[in-house]
């Protein structure tokens, strides 16, 4: 079989086509800043786009991975809609929680819809996405990234008392997530036009380390499915991440009905990778699920390269299959072990 | 034995705490208070009686971590009023932890579920809180000579830090046993970075940590 393009082999792996290899994309996100030349704080902070555009390509030359998915951190949408963010010179960029932009229940009003082109951060991964493209986009798979409405506004008032306002104080919950769900919808759609051929939606929370099923749909579900319908209306893939424990396939297919997931972790409803990949791997394809931690950043070679080919033997047969990590590539990882992820892909994963 | 009334009150209580109940929860401790029962035994029977239920109804994912949240959020309401009523016998004193989150780290979701089931189980917890620098965990062990450090970290770049504070922690009392947890931590972090174990959720670091402490009591009996 001729070599595909890095483009034609994912999305050959993600609608279980024929791939001439299993695809490797081992989630070289925040990573990427160490090519840039720029802190991870300033990388974060949208104030460089001209370096993160650089340090993606670099991370592609060097690395070799399939695609690039333009997660800069989950810290984006917050912080455009208010939320005071940390950034940190070597750590990922995060929330000051002792000062949450909804401190009361009143404070759900103050969430309205945005124009994401006319934010900071938001506009700055556009912009990001638009320069990759026009380098890369018709080589490498470009994902664009949305991190779901319940994560985003659990941010902006803590987790632990947000998830108890799901249950005690719903009726002041919806509206505000009804107008955040809005900002994401067109922050999805200009990341589509900017270039990307899939948006990555992150619903965390959908899965048992965190909500009932119930819970989960009645705050996202409908959101999810109105988002994902439109990515698909405009030619694009749809795929969701979610690195929690036991994630609910089901809803997942019920809602999004995505072509991906990229997990960690198998569904709640089996036991294991192999039975994972009997009941779900026909219908969603996985990107996964190397452990970050304890593969990608603390393995030897030949500890990674094992994982990688037990993956592979597992999940490739009749595609639908990427080889990555489990959630994003630890942005303090030996970088080679990136390119490892790669090899491995190239070595154990071609079709006959 | 709990008298009658004492056996009614730790009911109601235990329904308020599984229930998440907040206000209800308050209130029948107010009247076990008024009551004169005794607050030890309503404490662990109807608190951690109740919090045994939340733990195993989140074992078996019929809970989640709203709703345990809120019960943890009942348990408090309760135990705030208790607490001050609380005589310590001889033979009753659990344990002592020290627990905190990782420095750079600020998701304290899965400690603060820790902290009330140790609390509603008799452990004296020591919380210091999210984005603690590696210094104040060595402080607080020497400080209050806890049994337990209990070290959480949800992302890689603050799990390497266990690796530099474990050392710190053993070098001044090498008979500490510590816990790690968080989405990054395996069985194998814990063999690399010398940890004594870990856990995966609350009830089972509870399990841990009983263990661990039988190991360490029959040390000092040897």
């Amino acid at each position: 079989m001729a070599e595909m393009t890095s483009l034609e082999r994912v999305a050959a792996a993600l609608t279980f086509g024929k791939p001439d290899r299993v695809p490797a994309a081992p989630l070289v996100c925040g990573a990427s800043h160490r090519f840039s030349g720029v802190s991870y704080g300033e990388w974060s902070s949208g104030e460089y786009v001209d370096s993160m555009i650089q340090g993606h390509l670099d991370a592609l030359q060097m690395i070799g991975h399939d695609g690039v998915v333009a997660l800069v951190d989950l810290s984006v949408e917050a912080h455009d809609f208010g939320q005071e963010v940390f950034f940190p010179e070597m750590n990922t960029a995060y929330p000051n929680y002792d000062n949450p932009m909804i401190k009361t229940i009143d404070d759900y009003k103050k969430i309205q819809r945005l124009n994401p082109k006319k934010t900071k951060r938001m506009k700055s991964v556009i912009d990001m996405i638009a320069g990759i493209a026009k380098e890369v986009g018709k080589t490498h798979a470009i994902v664009g990234f949305v991190y779901g409405s319940l994560g985003v506004m659990s941010m902006m008032r803590g987790p632990e008392k947000f998830f108890m306002d799901l249950i005690e104080y719903p009726d002041a919950v919806l509206p505000a997530l009804q107008a955040m769900d809005d900002t994401l919808f067109d922050y999805a759609i200009a990341q589509l036009e900017a270039g990307a051929h899939s948006i990555c939606y992150d619903h965390l929370y959908c899965s048992q380390s965190i909500l009932s099923k119930e819970l989960w749909e009645k705050f996202e579900g409908p959101s999810i499915k109105r988002l994902c319908d439109k990515v698909r209306s405009m030619g694009a893939l749809v795929s969701l991440h979610n690195c929690g424990n036991g994630i609910y396939f089901d809803m997942s297919l019920k809602w999004a009905n995505p072509h991906a997931i990229s997990h960690a972790y198998v569904a709640d409803d089996v036991d294991s990778w192999e039975e994972h990949k009997a009941k779900w791997m026909g219908k969603i394809a996985t990107i996964g699920w190397i452990p970050p931690g304890p593969v990608a950043m603390l393995g030897t070679p030949e500890e990674i390269e094992e994982e990688c080919k037990a993956e592979i033997e597992i999940a490739a047969k009749g595609a639908g299959f990427i080889l990555a990590t489990g959630c994003e590539y630890p942005p303090n990882a030996p970088l080679l072990n990136a390119k490892r992820i790669v090899d491995a892909a190239k070595k154990y994963g071609v079709y006959n | 034995m709990p008298t009658e009334k004492e056996q009614e009150l730790i009911k109601r209580l235990q329904d308020a705490i599984i229930n998440y109940k907040v206000a209800e929860a308050k209130k029948i401790a107010e009247e076990a208070v008024q009551a004169g029962a005794d607050a030890y035994t309503v404490t662990m029977e109807g608190l951690a009686g109740g919090m045994e239920e939340v733990s195993r109804k989140f074992d078996c994912h019929e809970y989640f971590v709203p709703e345990t949240l809120l019960c943890a959020k009942a348990l408090y309401a309760a135990l705030d009023v208790l607490k001050p009523h609380i005589k310590i016998k001889a033979g009753q004193f659990k344990g002592q932890v020290v627990l905190g989150v990782m420095q750079g780290d600020v998701h304290d979701l899965g400690k603060n579920i820790i902290k009330a089931i140790f609390e509603a189980s008799g452990w004296t917890v020591h919380d210091l809180g999210r984005d603690v620098p590696l210094k104040n965990f060595v402080e607080e062990q020497l400080k209050t000579d806890s049994d337990i450090v209990m070290l959480s970290a949800m992302m890689t770049t603050s799990m390497v830090g266990i690796k530099k504070l474990i050392p710190m922690i053993k070098e001044k009392n090498p008979k500490v046993k510590i816990m790690i947890g968080g989405a990054p931590i395996t069985e194998k972090t814990v063999e690399e970075y010398g940890a004594d174990t870990t856990a995966d959720n609350a009830p089972n670091a509870l399990r841990e940590a009983m263990k661990m402490l039988e190991t360490l009591r029959k040390g000092k009996a040897a």
